[in-house]
């Protein structure tokens, strides 16, 4: 306990340090601006950023990065408000509410509600995160690569079969993925695998690639075929900031409550923030005095999913840092950040890297104070952000997305191979295929094979390591649960 | 049989193009060589793996449009998923944009690449504005090139306007 507030006063003294304050600072406020804009999610931003990492030192730009990633969780929610365009699947269901709220001419608490809960949550969950860690941690050091390998199986099964809507859909983009990460060296020996002589493919495909592709080309070719013609409404600013005692009365239960549910989902490989914010809806419209409120504005309603957003959002790091296992896009492309620096999130991390990896914990403590100043006082000009032309926002997307897979190899390759990424994910799209199983597998994958390739190599080559071995017998297990639960309840219902 | 239910055609054509991919990455995975050592698992295990699983997920998907369609599918028509009717040519405008960007980045540069991208992309958004948006491109992507070359140290190609940026001092 006091060695982990020591590491953490340490951490404070590497994210106090100007540049490094600086760097949280551009981080946040990208993150705020990214989430504010339709059409642009914090995945998509850090891989169209990942190609900086050449050029700025490890703790800044990583600090940088996880402003991005968690600025934007309090930025979608002022789109979704105000616009009932939810910039990010985890913020529809603050839509239900925020959107009738500001409807109402009630915008400013909506607004309010979601911008503190999201402080009060996020800094709950950064200190659970702080005090989590080392324990994770400890445990984790007793991990071997079979733990690991079955741990990853884990996470691919959950993220791909278990969450959206169709468990053969997520697993065959899962699959996509991995057979993506395959492409290029095989590091344990030299073997080139499906790169077909092209010395671009030789090194693999690069995630920026991958998910520029997928979530910038890909949406902007949707949106351009099914949504550009559609009229937007753009509710005006409107009531005053300030919550009313009545407000606060009912707003604080939700935060806590949310942060509660939140953070624990974030944890396990269960897809980041879209489940703990309808749980927390659910659950904020079952204990309200006023359930006839909802559905026309009940500020519970927006308070507790935004808060569990936060909350999740900041759990999700705990697998990724102590681990290395990115259970959301977002992570995955976090993970690929660290690797480009050639360092690996693990528990390791934590002693190979103790003031990066605690300067990035304390770095998100100062973020979220710069965030609530960022998204209160400030409100008005994120609003104007709202009001770029759709047309003039698009282009200027395909821009920085192209210049960021560019940027690469400056090959026209890396180009064609993005489109190629972007028809995939408009037809995915419609089509409802998930979009991160692929992400995650391309990046998790090749971790995966040399972990199995490992555990094998230290048994001798005998496959029941794996089921020896308690804790990866036990998640073996629990993954060939899950996978086979939901077809043994459709035949027992038959 | 699929009928003449909506969208089975292209359920079909990516089911089959699931197993398709699957058949080929097999293919490729079978022509890999051992070489194991201790672990008995050589490079050619996972791409094995991955195609024997693309394989399954594409007969999987066969299965559900044969058995009344994919299970939980997103919707046919464009209004029960908040969209409107598919408007090709925007598809066909952001597209051009790309392609224009892969033709010309190499030879007039990545400036005037950009300035091209970005007015296809926003004439596909609808914009009925030309003259601004070519404007509005050449300026993000001088500003984009300006900051990569002078601050990033980053050579982006400048084509064409190789003499006209080399006098501004970029």
């Amino acid at each position: 306990m006091t060695e982990t507030l020591q590491s953490l006063l340490g951490g404070f003294g590497v994210a106090l340090e100007p540049m490094n304050l600086l760097w949280g600072f551009v981080g946040v406020t990208l993150g705020t601006a990214i989430g504010v804009l339709p059409g642009v999610g914090p995945a998509l931003t850090v891989a169209m950023l990942l190609p900086l990492t050449v050029k700025l030192e490890p703790t800044g730009a990583l600090i940088m990065f996880a402003g991005i990633y968690y600025g934007a969780m309090y930025g979608g929610s002022t789109t979704t408000i105000l616009l009932n365009t939810p910039g990010e699947s985890a913020s529809i269901a603050t839509a239900l509410e925020g959107n009738k709220m500001a409807k109402r001419g009630r915008a400013g608490p909506a607004l309010a509600t979601s911008a503190i809960g999201s402080f009060v949550a996020g800094t709950i969950a950064v200190f659970l995160l702080t005090m989590l860690a080392p324990m994770v941690v400890e445990v984790a050091l007793k991990f071997g690569p079979t733990e690991y390998f079955a741990l990853m199986v884990f996470a691919f099964v959950t993220v791909a079969a278990v969450l959206g809507s169709s468990m053969v859909r997520g697993l065959s983009m899962l699959f996509v993925g991995l057979l993506l990460g395959l492409v290029g060296i095989d590091d344990q020996t030299g073997q080139m695998r499906f790169a077909f002589g092209v010395p671009e493919l030789m090194d693999g495909i690069d995630v920026v690639v991958l998910a520029v592709g997928l979530f910038a080309v890909g949406e902007g070719l949707y949106v351009a075929t099914y949504q550009s013609r559609q009229a937007e409404q753009l509710e005006r600013m409107s009531g005053s900031l300030w919550m009313s005692k009545e407000d606060w009365r009912r707003s604080w239960p939700a935060w806590l409550r949310a942060t509660a549910i939140g953070f624990p989902f974030g944890t396990i490989p269960a897809g980041g923030a879209e489940i703990p914010t309808f749980l927390s809806y659910a659950l904020e419209k079952k204990l309200s005095k006023y359930p006839e409120e909802f559905g026309h504005g009940a500020i519970e309603g927006v308070a507790g999913p935004e808060a569990a957003n936060n909350a999740a959002s900041a759990g999700v790091l705990v697998p990724l840092l102590t681990l290395g296992i990115p259970t959301s896009a977002t992570a995955a492309i976090l993970l690929a950040a660290f690797q480009n620096y050639g360092i690996q999130p693990g528990p390791l991390l934590f002693q190979s890297q103790s003031a990066l990896v605690w300067g990035l914990i304390a770095s998100m403590y100062i973020g979220n104070v710069l965030l609530l100043v960022l998204n209160l006082p400030l409100i008005g000009l994120w609003v104007k952000v709202l009001m770029i032309p759709r047309p003039v926002l698009y282009g200027g997307i395909l821009v920085f997305a192209t210049l960021g897979a560019y940027s690469l190899h400056q090959s026209v390759v890396d180009l064609v191979t993005l489109y190629v990424f972007g028809l995939l994910g408009f037809t995915m799209r419609r089509r409802g295929f998930p979009l991160a199983p692929a992400v995650i597998g391309l990046i998790l994958g090749p971790l995966a094979e040399s972990q199995f390739r490992r555990a094998l190599a230290i048994s001798q080559g005998d496959p029941s390591v794996f089921f020896t071995h308690p804790i990866s017998a036990g998640l073996l297990t629990l993954t060939a649960l899950l996978l086979l639960i939901p077809w043994l309840v459709r035949v027992v219902r038959e | 049989m699929t009928g003449g239910r909506p969208g089975a055609r292209a359920e079909l054509m990516l089911s089959l193009g699931v197993l398709a991919l699957g058949a080929f990455a097999a293919v490729i995975a079978f022509g890999l060589p051992d070489a194991a050592g201790y672990a008995r698992v050589g490079p050619n295990f996972m791409p094995k793996f991955v195609a024997g699983g693309l394989v399954v997920c594409g007969l999987w998907l066969l299965a559900e449009v044969f058995t009344g369609g994919w299970r939980e599918a997103v919707p046919e028509n464009p209004e029960e998923r908040s969209d409107h009717a598919p408007y090709p040519r925007a598809f066909g405008w952001v597209s051009a944009g790309l392609f224009s960007q892969m033709a010309l980045i190499h030879s007039a540069g990545f400036v005037l690449a950009a300035g091209a991208l970005f007015a296809c992309v926003a004439r596909g958004f609808g914009s009925t504005r030309p003259l601004r948006d070519v404007a509005g491109g050449l300026f993000l992507g001088l500003g984009v090139f300006a900051f990569f070359v002078k601050f990033l140290n980053v050579n982006l190609p400048a084509g064409w306007l190789q003499p006209l940026l080399g006098a501004a001092g970029i």
